[in-house]
């Protein structure tokens, strides 16, 4: 039977940036390749803040690989980078352009649907001319094995289909990754979960309150006591005619402190610092959440096993450099060093030799020692230990430490922009929280605006976005409270006391005793991938071209 | 002086270049050029390995018969067998490589030039016919029990046969999507090669007469079915048996009784049309594996046009062309309609591949305007059906979309997660209040099904989604709809809101439900519930909506 399975030379799974590079960087060796997409267009299923980078040192950029990329694809350069450290309604705000400059050739913000849709479409066009073409509604579910050795991929909608090389480009919460054995979704410490507002704006309004041109943007991010004391920090991008607000947090400090990710949306929303940017109408275009993987922790060393290369989020290949987020340029970094190295491989008539070489790539081009710097794992590791955070915590609230924040503001600002001191921050509350109040609480000024926003409750945002309901694609194994109960509040479309959301708390009565459960209805999941690491569940992605459908992205 | 200056190509156009070069001085230069001017790692790659080879190789030409086949890829082998013409030379390779790497794809390289040198010494000789019996002797017995393997060669065929399948009683789309896509192939076809060919529509099943008029109307010529009570669920073996019997009335081999029709004088259909649906499917398999063809499933294009073909085993004779007439191309999607495979049923000199059949997807085509003044013959088919081909018996079967169907009630009670305190008694109490009325019946929120509560048993047969209201359950527009402890999200709203009157009981005054309801009743359901079944069981629903609503 297996002789009469389709074969390709490539199959790239997901058009994402890591797939969509992978794969034109294939076609344009002479590769035949075919890509495979879950949602019913590339960018339905995606979510990013976002800003896509195009970094002066990597060796390849989205603009090189489709030269009108931000011409057709993005919303609006990024000019301006500023933090906020926040206290109550106290604020210092810090110019860290110098560190948003560095190593940075460009730096677009983007809409995902709008971008992944124009990049899929070159995709589909580069490919077909190398015998292949991109599919969407294809859901891969798992590796393709003969004789234990991983040669293809089996789908919900296809046979399986062989190829010498397969691409593993599906993102965070990757199946693929989790069959070949290389990634699991244990450990909520490796992870970040990221929720988003599009909110509708006018563009001559977004250019006069950010003071900007009609083709420059802003960056804000943010800091401080905003967040009930979970570690992480807010954004705020300027689209051509929206703006992209959004939160992103460490999952295990979300689930430590049960947290609720739509509240916590909602606080930055609401704070009156946003309020000279908001106006007074307030139109939310779309509420979207993923996960991301902290590449100082998650990112694959040797992400590759037989014919299978992860590209990408897949190998948690997404740097947090202090505030700023590079997911997407490594992805495409990661996607067209892939191809490379096959190609490579393929000339040298030793085609699996790809992923040994795809890895060398990555560390000879220096992308790995971005994932995972040195420095962090010298000094953040450390600063991670109890005592030692417990200690910089309670120097940096004494006395001293606050006489030392006043003294240094100038070096503060500086330290901000340092690529290299960012690198080494340890995930604590120090760098997250801690240190951003003090600066805010000594430094900052009151903020006197009014901000008279009220967001959308957790019902309508539901029920504003688009699904194609299909079967159920997450299983609840342990219905417990105890096992389950942190997907309530962590789970960005549920909430304590919410009936409508995907998890649910129950006290249930069964012969005179009561037990605290949990229930689940994946309908109003939107597939961020939360729930596979915090509880214990049996997760897939839903079958081609279900579930939700983001319009924004 | 270089040839080809890499940085002028894509590196798919160099591949074949660089490796005729065989100057590794020529080579160095363009890879001097390479990396002075584009620097592609991939391009570089490709020129230090061709100079390693051809510095290596000396004066290159490897020799077939001492070569280490485990040191050459698969491309080498296929680049070096393409120079040899001598077939004992090429079995010695395919020896020690079996002896060897064993590699699949180097053995289907040796082997088919193999059959290529051996192939142009018998040119234009014919293609010898043995029986499949002879040809594959090691086989049990190739065709153990197909009685016609050998069945025809040259025979009679005419007109597109239809299979009109019906489910439910009724006459599915796909059958008349088929009829009109028959209807326009056969016209032209008639005009095409000046015949007088029909469109035959099959009916078989309990109620098969009932659709002989609608069957007309979509575009046949003649009608042939069959009835019998005993039909009246699909089951293989009798519906194929039927459908060969008819397409074998009046030919050779007709059964007895039936070698004589007066509506069909021919072998065979030429060609056979099913749905690809589950029962069709089924059929169309067993009906063309008996009349001794082929089968294309799954098309989704059909058309009729003559056919230049080369392979031997259809034209008899190596090297020559063939045309074949009025040949049936069937256009099947590969992955999900992303690339198409056109398939052709060709008769082979030994042995005829008719009818030509293929199944279609239900949607290929489009519905056709049906026409009730078309006229068309009727035949009514007479044939015993063998008892022993209804062994199987269908005990029981369900429909799927079918179950409870919340539509024309007056009135339906819904309850919702409200009921979270005591699930049991809340759809105990939905359940009194629903027997208080006429024609009423229970509706459910999703919140309620998908929960993990408990039921006893006597209530947990309700709790099921085909009770469910809304988007993604059912829509009702009775006229009075009570939802107990039901939030009102939007997409239970969608299920309800074209009802006379909606009837909420919340404790919560704010909850989205209020935005679209007639009485908002602020109360515990677990009390209201059993207040509205006194007042409606005393004829006095109204008074007790106002006043619990007032205070
Ligand atoms: C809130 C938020 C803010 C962010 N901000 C930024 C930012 O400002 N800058 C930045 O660079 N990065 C940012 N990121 C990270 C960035 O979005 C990711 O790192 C990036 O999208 C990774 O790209 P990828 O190609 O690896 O995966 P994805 O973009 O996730 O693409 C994966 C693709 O695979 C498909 N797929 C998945 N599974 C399957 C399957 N089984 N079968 C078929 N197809 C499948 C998906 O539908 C998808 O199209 C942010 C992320 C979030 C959530
Ligand atoms: C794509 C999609 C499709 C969906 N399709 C459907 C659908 O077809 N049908 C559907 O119903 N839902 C559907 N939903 C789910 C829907 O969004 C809501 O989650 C669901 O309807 C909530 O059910 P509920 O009102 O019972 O629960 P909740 O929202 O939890 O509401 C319970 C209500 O009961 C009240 N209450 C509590 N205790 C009492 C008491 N003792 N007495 C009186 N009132 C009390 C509370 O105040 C609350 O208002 C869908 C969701 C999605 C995302
Ligand atoms: S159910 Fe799980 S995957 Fe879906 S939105 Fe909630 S946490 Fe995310």
């Amino acid at each position: 039977m297996t002789d009469s399975y389709e074969e390709y030379e490539a199959v790239v799974v997901g058009c994402g940036p890591g797939g969509a590079a992978a794969a034109a960087n294939l076609a344009r060796n002479g590769v035949e390749t075919l890509v495979l997409e879950r949602g019913v267009d590339a960018g339905s299923k995606n979510v990013s803040g976002g800003l896509i980078y195009a970094e002066e040192s990597a060796p390849y950029t989205i603009d090189g690989l489709f030269p009108d990329f931000r011409e057709e694809a993005t919303e609006r350069p990024v000019t301006e980078n500023y933090i906020h450290n926040v206290a109550g309604e106290k604020v210092k705000t810090f110019d860290i352009g110098d560190l948003h400059h560095h190593d940075t050739a460009w730096a677009d913000s983007v809409l995902r649907r709008k971008m992944d849709s124009w990049l899929a479409q070159q995709v589909h066009e580069r490919t077909r001319e190398t015998g292949g073409g991109l599919l969407t509604e294809v859901h891969v579910t798992g590796l393709l094995r003969e004789r234990g050795e991983i040669v293809g991929v089996t789908t919900e909608e296809l046979d399986p289909i062989k190829a010498d090389l397969i691409v593993a480009a599906d993102g965070v919460n990757s199946e693929l990754a989790r069959d070949a054995g290389l990634m699991d979704w244990e450990e909520p410490e490796e992870w970040f979960q990221g929720v988003k507002a599009v909110v509708d704006v006018d563009p001559a309004a977004i250019n006069e309150r950010f003071d900007v041109d009609a083709d420059d943007g802003a960056a804000h991010l943010f800091s401080g006591d905003l967040f009930d004391g979970v570690r992480g920090g807010g954004f705020l991008y300027t689209n051509e005619s929206s703006l992209s607000i959004g939160t992103v947090f460490h999952l295990d400090s979300l689930a430590e402190e049960e947290a609720e990710p739509h509240e916590l949306l909602d606080s930055l929303l609401t704070h009156p610092l946003m309020a000279q940017w908001l106006g007074d109408e307030y139109d939310e275009r779309e509420y979207s959440a993923k996960l991301v993987p902290d590449s100082k922790k998650a990112a694959h060393p040797s992400p590759h096993e037989d014919r299978l290369v992860l590209v990408g989020d897949a190998a948690g290949q997404m740097q947090a450099q202090g505030p700023i987020i590079k997911g997407m340029n490594h992805a495409v970094t990661a996607g067209a060093l892939a191809a490379e190295a096959f190609a490579d491989a393929r000339s040298r008539s030793e085609p699996h030799r790809a992923g040994e070489l795809y890895e060398k790539k990555l560390h000879d081009e220096g992308v790995m020692d971005k994932l995972r710097p040195t420095r962090y794992e010298v000094f953040g590791r450390l600063g991670e230990l109890g005592p030692v955070d417990d200690l910089s915590n309670s120097v940096a609230e004494s006395a001293v430490g606050r006489f030392g924040v006043r003294a240094a503001s100038g070096l503060l600002e500086r330290a901000y922009s340092s690529p290299t001191l960012v690198s080494m921050i340890p995930d604590t509350k120090l760098p997250y929280v801690t240190l951003p109040t003090v600066i805010a609480e000594e430094l900052g000024e009151r903020v006197e605006d009014e901000n008279t926003v009220s967001p959308p409750d957790l019902a309508d945002r539901i029920g504003d976005l688009t699904y194609d309901v299909g079967d159920p694609h997450i299983e609840l194994l342990d219905k417990s409270f105890e096992a389950s109960g942190t997907a309530v509040t962590a789970c960005p479309v549920s909430a304590k006391d919410f009936g409508g959301g995907c998890y649910r708390d129950e006290r249930v009565q069964t012969n005179g005793t009561e037990e605290h459960l949990v229930s689940l209805d994946t309908q109003p999941c939107v597939e961020c991938g939360t729930c596979a690491v915090v509880a214990d569940t049996e997760w897939e992605h839903p079958a081609g071209g279900k579930g939700v459908e983001f319009k924004q992205g | 002086m270089v040839e080809y200056d890499p940085t002028e190509y894509e590196i798919a156009e160099l591949g074949p270049k660089i490796k005729d070069i065989d100057d590794a001085d020529e080579l160095r230069e363009m890879l001097d050029l390479e990396e002075g001017g584009e620097d592609r790692v991939p391009v570089k790659t490709l020129i230090e390995d061709r100079i390693e080879k051809v510095e290596d190789e000396g004066d290159g030409e490897v020799d077939p018969e001492t070569v280490d086949l485990a040191s050459l890829t698969v491309a080498d082998v296929a680049n070096m067998v393409r120079d040899i013409d001598d077939a004992d030379v090429l079995r010695d390779l395919l020896e020690r490589e079996q002896a060897g790497e064993d590699r699949k794809t180097a053995k289907s390289q040796i082997e088919s030039r193999i059959e290529s040198v051996e192939g142009s010494d018998e040119e234009a000789g014919e293609v010898e016919y043995v029986p499949p019996e002879e040809k594959y002797p090691e086989l049990d017995h190739p065709t153990n029990d197909k009685q016609w393997v050998e069945g025809t060669v040259g025979a009679e065929y005419r007109d597109m046969w239809v299979y009109c399948e019906t489910q439910a009683g009724a006459l599915v789309d796909v059958s008349k999507e088929m009829l009109g896509k028959a209807r326009g192939l056969m016209d032209t076809y008639n005009e095409d090669y000046g015949e007088d060919e029909r469109v035959v529509a099959v009916l078989i099943g309990a109620d098969a007469s009932d659709h002989v008029d609608d069957v007309i109307a979509y575009g046949a010529d003649l009608v042939i079915y069959h009835e019998d009570d005993r039909l009246e669920r699909f089951r293989h073996q009798p519906y194929s048996e039927i459908f060969c019997d008819m397409a074998r009335a009046g030919g050779d081999l007709a059964a007895e009784g039936r070698e004589e029709v007066d509506w069909k004088d021919y072998h065979e259909p030429r060609y056979t049309v099913f749905p690809a649906t589950n029962n069709g499917r089924d059929l169309s398999a067993l009906v063309q594996g008996e009349l001794d063809s082929g089968l294309a499933s799954d098309c989704s294009g059909l058309y009729i046009e003559n056919a230049m073909i080369s392979n031997p085993a259809k034209v008899g004779t190596a090297g020559d062309k063939k045309e074949f007439e009025r040949v049936l191309h069937m256009k099947r999607p590969d992955f999900s309609g992303f690339e198409y495979s056109t398939i052709l049923c060709i008769d082979k000199p030994n042995r005829d591949f008719h009818p030509q059949g293929a199944s279609v997807i239900p949607g290929s085509f489009e519905l056709p305007d049906p026409d009730f003044e078309r006229e068309a013959e009727v035949v009514d088919y007479e044939m015993e059906l063998d008892d022993g081909w209804f062994q199987v018996e269908v005990e029981e079967f369900d429909r799927l979309s079918g179950g409870v169907d919340l539509t024309g009630n007056d009135v339906v009670v819904a309850v919702g997660r409200g009921i979270g305190d005591d699930p049991t008694t809340g759809i105990e109490l939905a359940l009194d209040l629903v027997d208080a009325f006429d024609e009423a019946d229970l509706g459910l929120s999703r919140g309620v099904i998908t929960s993990s509560y408990s039921f006893d048993g006597h209530v947990e047969q309700y709790v099921t989604e085909e009770r469910q209201i809304g988007e993604s359950g059912q829509e009702v527009e009775p006229d009075v709809y009570i939802a107990a402890g039901i939030s009102g999200a939007i997409q239970h709203k969608v299920g309800c809101d074209e009802s006379d009157t909606i009837i909420a009981i919340n404790t919560d005054l704010d909850a989205d439900i209020r935005d679209f309801s007639d009485y908002l009743i602020e109360g515990d359901l677990f009390e209201v519930l059993p207040r509205l079944t006194e007042a409606v069981e005393a004829g006095d629903l109204g008074a007790v909506v106002g006043e619990v609503s007032d205070d």
